[in-house]
């Protein structure tokens, strides 16, 4: 049996066209606009991409996009009294400092600054908390975008068993806590777990955010298991002055002969951390107003 | 035939509870010299009769800690705006260190709401989504107590906690879940069941270590745990006038390597944890403050 391949893009796109539905509809019926406020510090070029990009696909789903670039020696004073200038603007709903920052600045000071409230990116300790205690948070794009595919996959996820590799801030745990609140029986492994093949071996579902290449290898999965990879790592090029092939933590050749369904690398995850960060502004605008929660956008 | 021993070591959580009091009675006397006595105050609402020996127990172990305890009783008709004022004014107070909402609380007072109102730095009860989010992110400071405790009594065992591997059964945002980050932080490879897991028992074979915190007696049976592992029971139930665990005790104790009581194991290392509570907050209160004070200009 050959697995599906689930179709990253088409499923980002979808999720996108649904986020300005449900914007266009805010507008007529409200006369709001999700805003969302993007914080650029210094010039790293791939950060200026993915700003730019943000900027782009926020306009096309009808939000307001608000840009900021400050130079890469700017104060923390400045950078914060920006922040909280958009912390009160009632016109932002949502607002991200594109990481990495220079390295006199703190990301966690950064994210507490943030109002958890437009946390969008949801990185503060609030949100892991308010997640944790089954409340109201915004939730980390990247989990949520794999939450909203394997639900899309498997309909109730209640009582399956699901592995989670990786135990990082940003992905692993809370793509932990979202299969529990799923009713998933999870188990969270990392680099100190003893015999994770063991553990593959009985997953329903697995999701790997490890970011080492090819490391979950096809005869670890269980026949028909869905296969979440997170990974994207660029492997040394073949040839001189070649690039590199990208690939993800499971070796997708040989785990496509067995799982049920798997995301691709490039193609998979990562089109839908963009489409998540616009259903998280949404889904913050409909709070800020007290308007009921965007369906089928959120955790 | 043969006798069938008991080859379980029983931990004892009266011991462990004790020595972690010795350490708070003498960082509560290192604080009390710099003029920072640690003070909790408990707060009960309505029909205070089913927490009174609860609140009773914390303050004659407060008491014996050198912390000093106030418990306060509010009518059941108390509105939540006013408890939360009331906690408001509790936050403000200087001389209160640590705030501990008993329960029950009556129907119409919401517990996260309240909660949710006690400053992070003075959550001796490590209830507040921030106490959580900081377990989540492996930064512990005030962690809630039974989950603390449950986690401080597997660190007192001759076990390699890097590498383990631990179920918990039970997802309750207070208990299991903690528990399931506190070990993961600890570098362990921890499974979470709950009432829709499919095969618990597969998964508490598969464990070195096995917290139980469900709420049903004898929900966990010798037959679900491989030979020698350590099994933590955080089971408080009432069952013919008398108090057990989640844990079968008698089928457990043959199989286990390490089992805590009910009573006795987890219940007094958790009252032992919030006393630890209230000395880290009041230290964390005071750096605050004079953290504060050091940055004001006069």
């Amino acid at each position: 049996m050959t697995a599906k391949i689930i179709d990253g893009k088409a499923f980002a796109a979808d999720v996108r066209a649904r986020v300005a539905e449900q914007v266009a509809a805010m507008k007529a019926a409200h006369g709001i606009t999700p805003g969302l406020a993007v914080v650029l510090v210094g010039e790293d070029p791939a950060s200026q991409v993915y700003v730019r990009s943000k900027g782009e696909k926020t306009r096309e789903v009808g939000m307001n996009s608000f840009e900021y670039k400050l130079p890469a020696d700017v104060p923390e004073a400045e950078l914060y009294a920006l922040i909280d200038k958009l912390n009160a603007d009632p016109q932002v709903h949502g607002i991200l400092c594109q990481f990495p920052v220079p390295p006199h600045l703190s990301e966690r000071d950064i994210i507490a600054r943030i109002s958890a409230e437009k946390d969008v990116d949801g990185l503060s300790v609030i949100n892991a908390g308010r997640l944790a205690t089954g409340q109201k948070a915004m939730v980390s794009c990247t989990p949520l975008g794999c939450l909203m595919m394997l639900r899309d996959e498997r309909g109730d996820l209640s009582g399956l068993d699901a592995v989670v590799i990786g135990r990082s801030n940003l992905v692993g745990k809370p793509m932990g806590q979202l299969l529990l609140r799923d009713n998933c029986t999870v188990t969270m492994t990392h680099s100190r777990t003893r015999d994770l093949a063991e553990a593959i071996r009985r997953a329903d579902i697995v999701v790997a955010a490890v970011g080492v290449p090819e490391m979950v290898k096809g005869d670890w999965i269980k026949p028909g298991a869905t296969v979440i990879d997170v990974g994207m790592n660029r492997l040394p090029p073949e040839e001189e002055g070649g690039k590199g092939r990208l690939v993800g933590d499971v070796d997708f050749a040989a785990a496509k002969e067995v799982a049920g369904a798997i995301t691709p690398v490039p193609g998979g995850v990562g089109p839908m951390t963009i489409a998540c960060l616009l259903a998280n502004t949404l889904t913050a605008t409909c709070r800020a107003n007290g308007l009921p929660e965007p369906e089928g956008l959120t955790a | 035939m043969t006798d069938r021993l008991p080859r379980a070591a029983i931990i004892d959580g009266k011991a462990i509870g004790a020595k972690i009091r010795a350490e708070v009675a003498e960082e509560a006397a290192r604080l009390s010299g710099q003029g920072w006595t640690p003070r909790l105050v408990s707060v009960s609402v309505g029909d205070t009769a089913a927490a009174e020996l609860y609140v009773r127990n914390q303050q004659k172990q407060a008491e014996g800690a050198g912390v000093a305890f106030e418990a306060r009783s509010y009518p059941q008709e108390t509105s939540l705006e006013q408890l939360i004022g009331i906690l408001q004014g509790l936050n403000h107070d200087p001389r209160v260190n640590g705030i501990i909402i008993q329960r029950p609380l009556p129907a119409h007072i919401p517990v996260k709401a309240l909660q949710k109102a006690v400053h992070p730095l003075k959550d001796v009860e490590g209830m507040h989504p921030a106490s959580i989010g900081n377990i989540v992110y492996n930064d512990l400071a005030l962690g809630p107590c039974t989950a603390v405790a449950a986690v401080e009594i597997l660190k007192t065992l001759p076990l390699k906690i890097e590498g383990l591997d631990v179920t918990v059964i039970g997802h309750s945002e207070i208990v299991g879940k903690p528990i399931a980050f506190l070990m993961m932080g600890l570098g362990a490879t921890v499974t979470v069941c709950h009432h829709m897991t499919r095969s618990v028992a597969m998964h508490s074979r598969a464990a070195d270590a096995v917290f139980v915190a469900v709420g049903k007696p004898g929900l966990v049976t010798g037959d679900m745990i491989k030979p020698g592992a350590a099994v933590i029971d955080i089971g408080i139930n009432r069952v013919d006038g008398k108090t057990v665990g989640d844990v079968d005790f008698a089928s457990v104790a043959e199989v286990a390597g390490w089992l805590t009581p009910v009573p006795g194991g987890v219940g007094p290392v958790t009252v032992a944890t919030l006393m630890k509570n209230a000395v880290l907050a009041t230290r964390l209160q005071m750096e605050h403050y004079r953290d504060a004070y050091a940055k004001t200009d006069i």
